[in-house]
């Protein structure tokens, strides 16, 4: 354990009104004060009230100066949104204090307090400042008088969607703002990380929505599918890109090497920064596996060209019909650096006699002919294709679209081993792809030179082999001739890296060597990604990596150390039961179903076959979004900020330091009314508590005006139930709040002043008006018209329109049970302890009194003290007090701190 | 009166980012209560107080003065709320956002 860095006098843990009087009182003295608050401003709940009793001052009136001064004080260090860890007393009689900032995700000195990153923000959460009245945004400023008056942003960590995506598409960001119409916004957000969102959205198999959430409720946000609406949206709008090349260019210039989902999305960024950037494509037109694997009845081709425009518009210049065949080649051409993105295009052989027959093709050959629109009669014939991955998928169902009578496909595997995705396999069943499980042709028999059959063994499984898949294993006298037309080989692709091998590093396997967090290869100026570097993956893994790869490339030419820093800043991903827990009572939304053509019409033709989303369809979808990280990182604010000033990577700082005394400011909770269920809080819209009230009837209120949440009507008979969840043993609180009455008795004033008209009842068990001028005050409140009715309140029942009848028993001499109806019921909430408090101590334990407050020993002759020597308590941590009585108690703590102090430095 | 709403609030809160294109619709055609929109919406009216009342907030609609006689507030566009460029039809997709 060190010493602690820097040292303060005195910490106050609470910037409430007993924290903040306690540092200024500790300030004037000449102490050095480091107070902290947990929330993102001081003021706690005083400047959150209406007004103050029985004076009916302006609570923000007389609580903003202090805040000010004690933000300014030059002898106290305010820190707000920041959290004690623990306090350790030492030998020495002082405190190791240990603490971690929050992260505000704003730059605290450039912003403004403008606001313009709220009305941005596209994320509504409760707002708590409100006790739950309205909504404010994930980026917000707490309330108009806070101190600091800073803009933060509520973040929980990553949303599961686009913690998932290997391309770092922030799927999250994309729903939110699709949920909010902005369409627009969204697809220039997805082209800050990925370039081809058309292809993503039509052939992605979205790892987003595997994450999702709601995954676990009805079905996941359809996260792919809102995309494509979106890119659909804008690409009919914008057939050309609205940008051109980037205004700074640089001098260097790069080659890349396949124009792949990895070279195109290499070349983007790197055209971005300014490069030259040259892609050379072997084949005749660029899109890769793209253009050549996928059939256009999952991917259509008008959509990759518009996809490829969105690289190209920066200046990227693609040369078809070129293959690199040596790297160093490129270097005397001019080019400072190459990126290798020639994706696994080298179809494996399975060394089967009669493989080279004509009518045996491999896949890729297969669909390159397929999608270049080549000529391909396979009417009335019979196609066997052979594999178990999704390259077995695609050709098997373009043959059927090519007018072939059958089409098979034998996998030496079952069902259960078989790498192709699930909803491919059924989607090919559903148009009549035979599957043939344990099955693999052993040999090709043909006549003049042509296939004619194949010659199979049924297989059975054996112990798993070194991929961790049981082994297929022949059985004898399974042999089984099948007669075929074509036999497409679906095997195994392999990186063509071959022409390379003797100017760079390769694996065994043909793969470049790279390492692994840079993706530099053996040569410095060379960088490599995709399927080239990890074998055959996924279109959304080969942008994933083809972006890493840039990224390094950028940092090298920039004569900066390479490394992972600075290329994913990601926060950690949320726990999805921790936003289902904060959930509780979520409505059942139900996917919408996918919609394709029909198994038997599409079957034969190269139309596409996904149906997209309507508007109103990919709204609601969008609005099953939980939400999970908080914010989305949709990046809204980072557009509207005319400070530049919100700064998403930043992490929590730790600080540890020390302090001469400790004073515990740490004020109290509120009784939670859903417990006195009776009372109907939660259910009955119009059942409100007073802290809800008070917001209600503040300068900056939730409403525009005193309306009843049910509805927006005006109310014009209210009630208040006095000690709800106080003096109550039902509910383990025996203690009077000792404020409730007064509060009470204040808000029924302030609404007799704001609506004239309205009747104000209080149903009361004994009024505690104990205080200077209260009594005189609960008067004042008679004689203006509210009427106290001394009573219990057994509970609340909702009637007609929203109203309350409230059932009573009547604890005058009268006595009886009686009822009454009211449009709008206060619940007088009491005042609980803070164990918050209790918690920052390790080793020596602050003692509780029975009731959970902060001890105080003497607290008649030696206010402030508590159970450890050096550490005292201020206002309500240790009781409930009223405003004055906080602040009185808080000169006390302040002037027993300020002695412990003294005592310290004398050595006494 | 629309039926009271049951479902979470940072649930209901959400939606506001989906309907408030059908409320700013509805009130273009001229100002509204509370009762109303619930009733064209189709929401349970203490959903549309979320709603209306997070834009009041945030400046997208005001009131149009006092309350009228049967105690309900009418609201319209703010002017300073910009003509969105999307025109949304307030009748699509009753019942769901």
């Amino acid at each position: 354990m060190g010493n602690g860095g820097s040292h303060y006098d005195v910490l106050v843990v609470g910037g409430g009104i007993a924290g903040m009087e306690s540092a200024l009182t500790l300030g004037d003295m000449g102490y050095t004060v480091l107070l902290v608050e947990k929330e993102p401003s001081i003021g706690g709940k005083m400047v959150l009230l209406s007004k103050v009793f029985p004076t009916l001052d302006c609570a923000s009136c007389i609580s903003t100066p202090k805040m000010a001064a004690t933000a300014n004080h030059p002898g106290v260090n305010a820190l707000t949104h920041t959290e004690i860890d623990e306090i350790i007393k030492r030998d020495g009689g002082d405190f190791l204090v240990r603490l971690h900032r929050k992260p505000t995700f704003v730059d605290p000195v450039a912003c403004t307090g403008c606001g313009q990153c709220e009305t941005a923000c596209t994320v509504a959460l409760p707002d708590q400042f409100h006790y739950e009245m309205v909504a404010r945004r994930a980026a917000y400023i707490p309330y108009p008088q806070a101190v600091p008056k800073k803009a933060l942003i509520e973040r929980h960590g990553s949303s599961p969607c686009s913690f998932a995506c290997p391309a770092g598409v922030k799927a999250h960001g994309i729903v939110s703002l699709v949920r909010c119409g902005k369409y627009a916004e969204a697809f220039h957000l997805h082209m800050e990380d990925a370039p081809l969102p058309g292809c993503l959205s039509r052939a992605c198999y979205a790892p987003c929505e595997a994450e999702c959430t709601r995954g676990q409720l009805e079905g996941p946000v359809p996260i792919r599918l809102i995309k494509r609406f979106m890119v659909d949206r804008y690409y009919q709008e914008h057939p050309e890109p609205e940008y051109g090349p980037p205004e700074k260019r640089r001098g260097e210039t790069v080659a890349v090497v396949g124009s792949g989902p990895g070279g195109l999305t290499a070349a983007f960024f790197l055209a971005r920064e300014g490069y030259g950037v040259t892609v050379f494509e072997a084949a005749s037109e660029a899109g890769g596996v793209l253009r050549l694997g996928i059939p256009s009845y999952r991917l259509p081709k008008d959509v990759l060209d518009r996809d490829i425009k969105n690289v190209t518009a920066l200046g990227v210049e693609i040369r078809t019909n070129s293959r690199v065949r040596s790297i160093n080649e490129l270097k005397e051409q001019g080019f400072d650096a190459v990126l290798l993105a020639g994706g696994a295009m080298d179809p494996g052989r399975m060394g089967a006699p009669g493989e080279e027959l004509e009518g045996v093709v491999d896949c890729l050959t297969f669909l390159r002919e397929v999608n270049l629109g080549r000529q391909i009669d396979l009417d009335g014939k019979t196609v066997m294709v052979v594999g178990g991955g999704n390259a077995a998928i695609d050709p098997a169902r373009a043959a059927l679209r090519l007018g072939a009578r059958k089409v098979l496909i034998q996998y030496r595997r079952s069902r259960a081993e078989m790498p192709a995705h699930d909803w491919e396999v059924e989607a090919a069943r559903a148009e009549g792809v035979e599957f043939q499980f344990l099955k693999a042709p052993q040999r090709f028999l043909g006549i003049d030179g042509r296939v004619v059959a194949t010659e199979s063994l049924s297989m059975r499984l054996g112990e798993p082999d070194s991929s961790g898949r049981r082994r297929p294993i022949p059985v004898d006298g399974s042999k089984q001739t099948i007669p075929v037309d074509l036999v497409v080989l679906s095997i195994g692709l392999r990186p063509g890296t071959t022409p390379f091998a003797p100017e760079l590093e390769l694996e065994k396997n043909g793969r470049v060597h790279v390492n692994s967090a840079t993706l530099q290869t053996s040569i410095p100026w060379v960088f490599a990604a995709g399927d080239a570097v990890s074998g055959p993956s996924s279109i959304v893994d080969a942008i994933g990596q083809a972006r890493r790869a840039a990224f390094s490339l950028d940092r090298y030419l920039n004569g900066e150390v390479l490394g992972e820093a600075g290329f994913d800043e990601r926060l950690p991903v949320v726990d999805k039961q921790a936003v289902l827990a904060r959930s509780p009572s979520l409505a059942v939304r139900s996917p919408r179903e996918k919609r394709e053509l029909a198994a038997e019409g599409r079957a034969r033709s190269f139309a596409e076959i996904e149906a997209p989303l309507a508007e109103t369809e990919v709204r609601y979808c969008a609005s099953r979004c939980l939400d999970c990280g908080g914010c989305s990182e949709c990046r809204e604010c980072v557009r509207a900020c005319p400070a530049n000033a919100i700064s998403l990577n930043m992490h929590p700082e730790e600080e540890v330091l020390s302090v001469g005394s400790v004073i515990v400011a740490t004020g109290f909770k509120l009784f939670d009314a859903h417990l006195k269920p009776t009372y109907g809080y939660g259910r009955y819209p119009n059942v409100i508590t007073a802290m809800q009230m008070d917001r209600l009837l503040s300068p900056t209120r939730p409403y525009h005006h005193l309306v009843r949440p049910s509805d927006g009507k005006v109310p014009d008979n209210i009630a208040f139930v006095l000690c709800t969840g106080s003096r109550d043993y039902k509910v383990g609180n025996r203690l009077c709040s000792t404020v409730c009455c007064m509060y009470s008795t204040k808000q029924a004033q302030l609404i007799m002043g704001a609506l004239p008209l309205a009747d104000v009842t209080i149903y009361y068990i004994d009024i505690r008006a104990f205080g200077k001028g209260y009594e005189e005050f609960f008067e004042q409140a008679k004689a203006m018209g509210v009427n106290y009715v001394k009573g219990r309140v057994a509970k609340i029942d909702q009637v007609d329109g929203g109203s309350l009848m409230l059932h009573y028993e009547d604890t005058t001499e009268r006595g009886g049970a009686n009822q009454a109806e009211h449009d709008l019921v206060v619940l007088s909430i009491g005042i609980l302890p803070n164990a918050d408090a209790l918690k920052l101590f390790e080793g020596e334990a602050l003692a509780a009194d029975p009731f959970g407050y902060v001890r105080e020993p003497n607290e008649s002759i030696d206010p402030g003290r508590t159970s450890i020597d050096g550490v005292f308590v201020a206002g309500t941590a240790s009781a409930a007090r009223d405003i004055p009585d906080s602040i009185l108690h808080s000169g006390a703590a302040s002037v027993q701190a300020a002695g412990y102090v003294e005592s310290m430095r004398n050595g006494r | 009166m629309a039926e009271p709403s049951t479902r979470d609030v940072a649930e209901v809160m959400r939606d506001e980012m989906v309907v408030r294109d059908r409320i700013t619709a509805l009130i273009r055609n001229g100002p509204r209560t509370i009762p109303e929109l619930a009733e064209a919406l189709g929401y349970p009216s203490p959903e549309v107080v979320f709603w209306v009342m997070a834009m009041w907030r945030y400046g997208t609609l005001v009131p149009t003065g006092k309350a009228g006689a049967d105690g309900y507030y009418r609201y319209r566009l703010s002017e300073e709320h910009p003509v969105p460029t999307e025109q949304v039809e307030a009748s699509h997709g009753q019942g769901q956002p």
